[in-house]
């Protein structure tokens, strides 16, 4: 029983894989599926910034066995956009230069994403909290925020 | 990390059997936000996880007269998000507002809050003031709590091996009761609280006597939500006035036990414990008139 076959979808793709059962998501994504975009922080629920969507919701995926996500949709930040094709969240936090170490991102920017799907006009204060679990420790907020109110703007047209 | 086995049943019924079978070494895991820290901590050595991710028949909020039932799988998202949780019962909203973060708030569960039972589940206070009751099964039968028996400690539940926790259910709110929430931290999002308060109250409102009155703190007595029934007992059936509540404040100084850690020192916990009691006595009573 350590080992569990898990079947699950991530970024539109299904997969079939043996995990173990202390696996975390975090891990099989990064090292099963090679999916760096998903960061390690804490480690401990603590930093938010191993974000993914899991059933269109934001979860901690350091928090979750692998197993635990069986029969699940999984979104990282790579399903986001590509370099020619970028997300309007990911346009606008280039144009705002909200991203300055860049290691909290990948979470940011699902957690907009995440809010704008539910919250197309939210106010400052919304967007705050919709991104209060992830920490940036280059204490970059005030450009996430405007970034934000961008990207909302824009998928408002 | 250290390896363990998961079992995931599939069913309730399959549940239950397992549980009877397997008891030592076997752990529950609900959705995973707290239990697997404590792994990593080696706080928790399971031989076995028994995953309850998958029984999504106990992920609802449901009222049958005027009880309002929780299953043990709803998430403190969806919890709030219920329609049955009405303005009247905003106390929730209130606690879940610090609870985590959104990306905790998605996962965490009610069921899970409540068997952890430790200082940092905000839901505690709130579910004691409400004198809930816990329903749990075993392949035996099941049987039915108060939270404040089933709650024996820090990490310490009333739970045997073979059982699980199915539901919570308490009174609603009615047009005469009300309960509001306060708590104190570092952050605004995922506190550890250094103090919470939470404060039920029954109030006649034409002679401001209060009727029922239940008051919780959290991170007070250092181990595990407690009621602070001397003073509860002192503002029980009497006409709440400026007076009254002083003296229920003197009251409360020499009821709770208060204790220093590396958050904050026993005497600021004192301090703000009577401050938050207060502000969430004004706002039960601001609820009602």
């Amino acid at each position: 029983m350590a080992k569990h076959l898990l079947k699950f979808s991530v970024n539109g793709k299904d997969h079939a894989l043996v995990v173990e059962s202390h696996e975390r998501l975090l891990d099989v994504l990064r090292d099963r599926l090679g999916l760096k975009g998903t960061k390690e922080g804490c480690g401990t629920g603590d930093c938010g910034i191993c974000a993914v969507l899991m059933d269109g919701k934001l979860i901690n995926s350091c928090l979750i066995f692998a197993v635990q996500a069986r029969n699940k949709k999984i979104q990282t930040v790579e399903a986001l956009g590509t370099a020619d094709n970028l997300h309007p969240v990911q346009r606008a936090f280039m144009k705002w230069n909200a991203s300055q170490c860049g290691f909290c991102i990948p979470a940011m920017l699902l957690a907009a994403k995440d809010l704008l799907d539910h919250n197309p006009s939210p106010t400052d204060d919304e967007i705050r909290e919709a991104t209060s679990g992830i920490l940036c420790r280059c204490t970059g907020y005030v450009k996430i925020v405007e970034a934000v109110q961008t990207a909302a703007s824009e998928m408002r047209k | 990390m250290r390896r363990f086995d998961m079992y995931v049943p599939e069913d309730l019924t399959d549940l239950l059997e397992y549980l009877d079978s397997h008891q030592s070494g076997v752990h529950i895991i609900a959705n995973g936000s707290d239990l697997i820290n404590r792994i990593q901590r080696r706080q928790v050595n399971p031989r076995v996880l028994v995953d309850l991710s998958g029984l999504s028949e106990f992920n609802y909020v449901r009222k049958e007269g005027n009880t309002i039932r929780i299953g043990a799988m709803t998430t403190i998202s969806d919890l709030i998000a219920s329609p049955i949780i009405d303005s009247r019962h905003d106390v929730f909203r209130e606690a879940a507002a610090k609870f985590g973060g959104p990306s905790i708030r998605n996962v965490a569960t009610v069921g899970g809050n409540i068997c952890a039972a430790s200082s940092s589940e905000d839901l505690l206070p709130v579910l004691l003031v409400l004198d809930a009751q816990v329903r749990v099964k075993s392949k035996l039968g099941e049987r039915v709590l108060r939270l404040e028996d089933f709650l024996k400690g820090k990490r310490v539940t009333e739970l045997k091996a073979n059982e699980i926790l199915v539901e919570t259910m308490f009174h609603e709110l009615d047009e005469q009761s009300a309960c509001a929430f306060e708590k104190i931290g570092m952050r605004n999002s995922l506190i550890i609280a250094f103090v919470s308060a939470t404060v039920y109250l029954k109030l006649d409102k034409k002679s401001k006597r209060a009727e029922q009155i239940r008051i919780a703190f959290n991170r007070v007595g250092g181990k595990i939500p407690e009621r602070a029934k001397h003073t509860e007992e002192k503002l029980r059936g009497e006409v709440l006035n400026p007076q009254l509540i002083d003296d229920a404040i003197a009251s409360l100084r020499s009821e709770l036990r208060l204790s220093s850690d590396f958050r904050v020192s026993g005497d600021y916990r004192s301090d703000v414990a009577c401050v938050l009691f207060k502000r969430a006595l004004d706002r039960c009573v601001e609820k009602l008139v």
